[in-house]
């Protein structure tokens, strides 16, 4: 039992503002009173849900392998030691698993979502899940090039196809499902790429990225998945790509979507030397539609590891900078590249990917459609989020900061024009309402009764950064977990799955067609229910009449936690 | 620098219309390699099979698997890596001396024959075993061939696989990688990972003595080692797990009989191109597991005083 | 004598990882295999649920598994520069623990790879 007295209180998800107000713990929910227990003088503080990163790589076979290609990282990163009660474990560009666990939580994050796992090593993702301690987790599968997916829709089988979708997911034990370059993954298989949303994928006569996009945003509202269809677009990072984008979104209007990493998706030019930020037409269409959502994939100078499905673009990548290149090919399902790489202020193309992300998370005017990311490790760390925080909050910080690009980078960018400055309830939002909110995690992102007591605290102080980097306390399911800067308590956290519901005659379907393809046995291809630690079941419960965007007036919402 | 370029066998099985070994006798040492997932299957888009690959075995010697060939290139020992910079550079389209390669016992011909071939494929995949990872050149030779692999991406696709050997060797690797950031050779002693091979890597310890105690599981180094290796571990105390009482149980202090992994213990195996398997165990072993004695050796020395690394600088958990 | 048949069973012999092998056991011993190649089969067919060894020796002389994991847990603790090697014919379950127990004796911790 817990009480959290004196702290201003900011909740967007129940209206409060800054109000001064106690929070009641017990049994890891917040509750209306307590009688004793633990109480933390919040006086000067301020108390907000925990943290929500809704796309991040933090586990898995392509993490991993970014690890085994970089020691060279590890070698200058931060080292955590081993304590009575934690683990030893190295930070960086891509931490080992413990460390993962500790940065995050030491940030005011508790929940975490793996944006990208394939079926066929999804028992390494939960593996390593398992190992990455206090968080919360679930995660997403890579189903835009999944080739049985792809040949049904060829031969005009969407109600296979969706069943299909439904038993890989259950199969893999993931949350949702996200799309990477559709089409575009598998033509690399054959070295090839798919930049025409409406042009047929290599090897396919009637499937065209746009297809893929639009039949999986309709599978994955059909089947009620609590989170929309998770989607990183064609033609990542290259210049007018904008154009793609907005394409894109016009196919998925009538459906819900996620659009990850924004920033990396709203370029103009037409070459690497005239390439601008089109920020503004992009967040124009943005914010006219509610069923999208986005997250920023803000990109801040310095060191970064590019880690992703999109393999053709890492290919590319390893052209343009000549450093190392790591590519998994994953045989049916998808593929993944890495490529290290240091964003410079003095590089014009980098500079504008700096701007575009702050643009996009100060033009798009709802900030419960847009949230806080990275695309760790690819466009920054993750635990930089806090200096994005402080630019967020600081006009003037961001004109100084400006003035040090190269001066044609100027002509290029919105950023210096832009008055807006976050508040504190509005980064509560981008960091954790919206986030739960986007991800149908009812029980996160709030506290109010009935909500999971994942809350973060910090020593208010003008300079943002410090402010976020350093929480005076974190409680994770109602256990203080991180206390000044010392982590108190380890416990593991739960890993969230959706089993969506499908027609089980299509395992004969999918039997045949997967010995012939595939190399594995069938039998050994799901995640077996008791590799995924602490698994809870959440429901596949959407409906498609339910908005997303801002919430209707201050009500509060005090639904009951699903999932059990 | 070529980083490394891989994929998984099943896009080997789909799609390889060219497949090199090199270095490696896939038909005595994985035997099922090329029938399960290489040259001898029909894939998605090589539905006439063995007919629509081409095969290149690279070797110093004839072995068993050059029946399977259709083409095989003798290169004298230790050249390997010469043989590859050939390629690299004839891939580039850069001049090769003639004399140069024949000093590796083949000729250009040869060598411009096979980057051709090389380029003409849809999809082409290197083997390598520790015939080149382990000769004259050791990792230079294949950090050289996962170049050659990445580098030969600018014109078709390719790809590059080690034939890792024994059974969950991937599988150290992987685990090590995410607990503590480095796949071998991971020295904990200052209290945080550290990685340095060379002079983390047990041979060097063995052989410079460096050590103090030996915890051994999964392994027979008492057979392997260089003779002033396997004396370090009969002088200091050794402590051997395995199903069997091996060379090392007869060094050592210690020999704890296990169930054998996979027959009657359970849990996970990486496949070489790291795609992990679960094990089904049929056999009720009269031994504990591997895994339930470190756990319990791990509860013993819990008992004892902790080991805690520089005290007074934990406070943050951050050096 | 009963008969078990285990389907899609893995062989950990070589890094191929079969994971399609047809097991006949009587309890005791696998007595066939289907779809495994030569060196799968002889590794099925020489490991049984026998009692052939010793459950553990002490400097050679037979001894309990707990007396032998305390005198294990007695030379990794006193230990300054420890050495946990091999992890190859293990499962990943039993690495990851080999990683607890290095982390916690203060260990080099390497596999075959470094060979």
């Amino acid at each position: 039992m817990l009480r959290i007295t004196g702290g201003k209180v900011y909740d967007p998800a129940n209206g409060i503002n800054g109000e001064v107000r106690d929070i009641c713990i017990a049994d890891g929910k917040v509750v209306a009173n307590v009688e004793g227990g633990r109480t933390i003088d919040a006086n000067g503080m301020i108390v907000f849900p925990g943290g929500v990163d809704i796309h991040t790589h933090v586990a898995g076979a392509a993490l991993n392998f970014a690890r085994a290609l970089t020691p060279e990282n590890q070698r200058v990163a931060a080292k955590f030691m081993r304590t009575k009660d934690t683990r030893m474990g190295i930070g960086g560009q891509t931490p080992t698993t413990f460390a993962t666990g500790y940065l995050y939580a030491g940030m005011g994050y508790t929940t975490v979502v793996e944006a990208a796992v394939p079926i066929l090593s999804a028992k390494h993702t939960h593996e390593e899940l398992r190992d990455t301690p206090i968080v919360d987790k679930a995660c997403c599968l890579l189903m835009g090039n999944n080739e049985l997916v792809m040949d049904l829709l060829e031969v005009g089988e969407y109600e296979k196809a969706k069943h299909t979708v439904a038993w890989l997911i259950s199969a893999a034990k993931t949350y949702g499902i996200k799309a990477v370059n559709p089409g575009g993954v598998a033509a690399w298989k054959f070295g090839k790429d798919a930049k025409q949303i409406h042009s047929p994928i290599d090897g396919y006569n009637k499937v065209n990225p746009g297809t893929i996009i639009a039949n999986l945003a309709k599978i994955v509202d059909e089947l009620g998945l609590p989170h929309p269809m998770h989607l990183h677009c064609n033609n990542l990072g290259v210049p007018g790509n904008v154009s793609t984008t907005l394409e894109t979104m016009k196919l998925l209007e009538g459906n819900r979507a996620h659009m990850a990493h924004l920033q990396f998706h709203a370029y103009g030019g037409d070459d690497w030397h005239n390439m601008r930020s089109e920020s503004v037409q992009l967040a124009e269409y943005f914010n006219a539609h509610p069923n999208l959502t986005c997250d920023a994939g803000a990109v801040l100078f310095g060191n970064a590891v590019t880690i992703t499905a999109d393999g053709p673009w890492q290919h590319l990548l390893y052209q343009l900078t000549g450093r190392k290149w790591g590519n998994l090919d994953v045989e049916n399902e998808t593929g993944c590249g890495i490529v290290p790489y240091t964003y410079k202020g003095s590089n014009l193309v980098n500079a504008v990917q700096w701007a575009v992300g702050l643009e996009l998370l100060l033009l798009i005017n709802d900030p419960w459609r847009i949230f806080l990311t990275t695309d760790h490790p690819n466009g920054a760390c993750f635990w930089r989020y806090p200096e994005i925080i402080h630019l967020l909050m600081h006009a003037d910080i961001r004109r100084e900061r400006v003035r040090a690009l190269p001066d044609a980078a100027l002509s290029r960018i919105y950023l210096a024009d832009l008055d807006r400055e976050y508040t504190l309830y509005e980064i509560a939002i981008i960091t954790s309402a919206g986030p739960a909110r986007a991800l149908g995690m009812k029980q996160k992102g709030h506290l109010g009764v009935g909500a999971d007591a994942d809350i973060a605290i910090y020593n208010q102080n003008p300079d943002g950064e410090l402010m976020f980097r350093y929480p005076r306390y974190v409680i994770k399911g109602g256990e203080v977990a991180v206390e000044e800067g010392e982590i108190r308590s380890v416990k593991d956290g739960h890993e969230f799955v959706c089993q969506p519901s499908y027609d089980e005659k299509i395992e004969d379907y999918l039997k045949p067609v997967f010995q012939q393809q595939y190399t594995m046995s069938f039998e050994n291809y799901p995640v077996e229910a008791e590799r995924v630690h602490g698994m809870q079941i959440a429901e596949c419960s959407y409906h498609k009449e339910t908005r997303t965007g801002a919430p209707e007036g201050d009500s509060p919402r005090t639904t009951p936690p699903s999932g059990g | 620098m070529g980083g490394k370029v891989s994929c998984t066998l099943g896009e080997v099985k789909n799609r390889a219309d060219f497949i090199l070994y090199w270095g490696g006798n896939p038909a005595e040492c994985h035997p099922r390699h090329f029938t399960k997932y290489t040259i001898m299957q029909k894939g998605k888009f090589l539905p006439e099979g063995r007919k629509g690959r081409t095969m290149v075995l690279v070797d110093i010697r004839e072995t068993m698997s050059v029946k399977a060939a259709d083409i095989f290139l003798q290169v004298r020992p230790g050249k390997d890596f010469e043989v590859i910079t050939a390629l690299r550079a004839l891939v580039k389209g850069n001049r090769v001396d003639t004399a140069l390669v024949e000093e590796t016992g083949l000729k250009l011909e040869q060598l411009q024959d096979l980057v051709d071939r090389m380029k003409r494929c849809k999809f082409g995949v290197i083997f390598f075993g520790m015939g080149l990872s382990m000769t004259r050149g050791k990792h230079m030779n294949s950090a050289a061939v996962l170049t050659l692999a990445a580098e030969m991406n600018a014109f078709t696709k390719f790809v590059a696989m080690p034939m890792r050997g024994h059974g969950n060797v991937a599988g150290a690797d992987m685990v090590l990688r995410w607990t503590t950031g480095y796949p071998f050779g991971v020295n904990l002693c200052r209290g945080f990972p550290r990685f340095n091979p060379g002079e983390f890597s047990t041979v060097d310890l063995l052989v410079r003595g460096d050590i103090d105690a030996a915890f051994v599981l999964g392994a027979d180094p008492g057979a392997t080692m260089p003779q002033p290796g396997i004396d370090t571990l009969a002088r200091v105390p050794t402590i051997v797990l395995d199903p069997k009482v091996t060379h090392t149980s007869r060094l050592a202090r210690v020999h704890i009989t296990t169930s054998v992994t996979g027959i009657s213990s359970p849990g996970t195996a990486y496949r070489m191109d790291e795609v992990p398997l679960p094990l089904r165990p049929v056999l009720k072993s009269p031994y504990p597991s591997d895994e339930e004695v470190v756990r319990r050796i791990i509860a013993a020395v819990d008992k004892k005083t902790a080991w805690l690394p520089r005290p007074e600088t934990m406070s943050s958990g951050v050096a | 004598m009963t008969v078990t048949i285990t389907q899609h069973a893995t062989c950990t012999f070589c890094g191929c990882v079969c994971d399609d092998i047809e097991l006949h056991d009587d309890g005791v011993k696998i007595i066939k295999t289907k779809a495994a190649c030569s060196l799968g089969t002889s590794w099925f067919l020489n490991h049984t649920a026998e009692r052939l060894y010793p459950d553990a020796l002490i400097d050679g002389k037979e001894a309990s598994v707990d007396d032998a994991v305390e005198v294990a847990a007695e030379y990794l603790h006193r230990a300054n520069m420890p050495l946990v090697y091999g992890l190859s014919n293990v499962t990943c379950e039993a690495q990851r623990e080999a990683v607890s127990l290095a982390e916690k004796i203060g260990a080099v911790i390497d596999s075959h790879t470094s060979l």
